[in-house]
C-alpha cells in the first residue's frame, strides 16, 4: 500500500465512522431493506447480508451487502452520475 | 552482453542505479537504496559488478514484490473493486480516471491504462 493512504486515513482511536440504524435488528430478521441517506457510513461486518436503499441524490439504489464490501462506504455503491447519452429527438 | 537477473535483461553499459529501474516496481529511489545497501558506488556499471554482488542483489530482489508479483497484486486490487461493483471499479471498467479528474479533455493515462488490467494480463 502507498504510505500516503495510511497517513491520510482516519485516526485509529476514533474507529470507523458509521451511523446508527434503528431498525437494524428488524431488517435482519424480516429481510426488509433499510432506506438511508447516510452515504458516508462505513459498512460494518454486522451489515453483511442486509439490504440497503442508498440515496444518490435522486433515487434510492438497492445495495446488497456482501462480505467483501466491509470497510467501504455505502455511497460507493450508489452512483450519483448518469452516463451521458445522446437523445435522438429534442422533444422527448 | 546483457546480464540476466530474474528474467530481466540489464544492459551492460548502464549504471547500476539506472539499470535496476528496468524492473517493474523499482524506481530511482529504491534503486538508490539497493545500491547503498550493497555499497555500490554511484558510477558503477553493471559490467563492473562482481559475481557475489550480483547474487546478493538477486537474492534481495527475490524477497521484494516486483515484476509479475506486483502486477498480480495491482490487478487483484482492481479486480476487488470490480467484483464488489463500487464506483472505483466502474470507472476502471469504463477506462476513465478513478479519482475525480476531468474527462472532457486529458485523462490520457486513464484511457491508456484503466480497463486494460481487467482484460488481459501477461506474466
Amino acid at each position: 500500500m502507498q504510505p500516503t493512504l495510511s497517513l491520510l486515513s482516519r485516526s485509529v482511536w476514533k474507529g470507523p465512522f458509521f451511523v446508527k440504524f434503528p431498525g437494524l435488528r428488524q431488517a435482519q430478521a424480516n429481510n426488509v431493506p433499510i432506506k438511508t441517506q447516510a452515504r458516508s457510513c462505513t459498512i460494518l461486518p454486522a451489515f453483511v447480508g442486509l439490504k440497503f436503499l442508498v440515496h444518490n441524490g435522486k433515487d434510492y439504489i438497492p445495495v446488497t451487502i456482501t462480505e467483501e464490501m466491509v470497510g467501504h462506504k455505502l455511497g460507493e455503491f450508489s452512483p450519483t452520475r448518469k452516463k451521458f447519452t445522446f437523445r435522438k429527438t429534442k422533444n422527448k | 552482453m546483457p546480464v540476466l537477473l530474474l528474467g530481466v535483461s540489464l544492459p551492460d553499459k548502464k549504471l547500476v542505479r539506472i539499470a535496476l529501474t528496468y524492473f517493474y516496481g523499482i524506481g530511482h529511489k529504491t534503486a538508490q537504496k539497493l545500491c547503498s545497501k550493497f555499497s555500490i558506488h554511484d558510477t558503477c556499471k553493471i559490467s563492473d559488478l562482481t559475481e557475489s554482488q550480483l547474487n546478493a542483489i538477486s537474492l534481495e530482489l527475490n524477497n521484494m514484490t516486483i515484476e509479475s508479483d506486483l502486477r498480480r497484486q495491482v490487478r487483484n486490487n482492481i479486480l476487488h473493486h470490480r467484483a464488489i461493483g463500487n464506483y472505483k471499479g466502474k470507472r476502471h471498467a469504463m477506462g476513465y480516471p478513478v479519482r475525480g479528474q476531468r474527462t472532457s479533455t486529458n485523462a490520457k493515462t486513464a484511457r491508456k491504462l484503466n480497463g486494460k488490467w481487467l482484460k488481459s494480463f501477461t506474466t
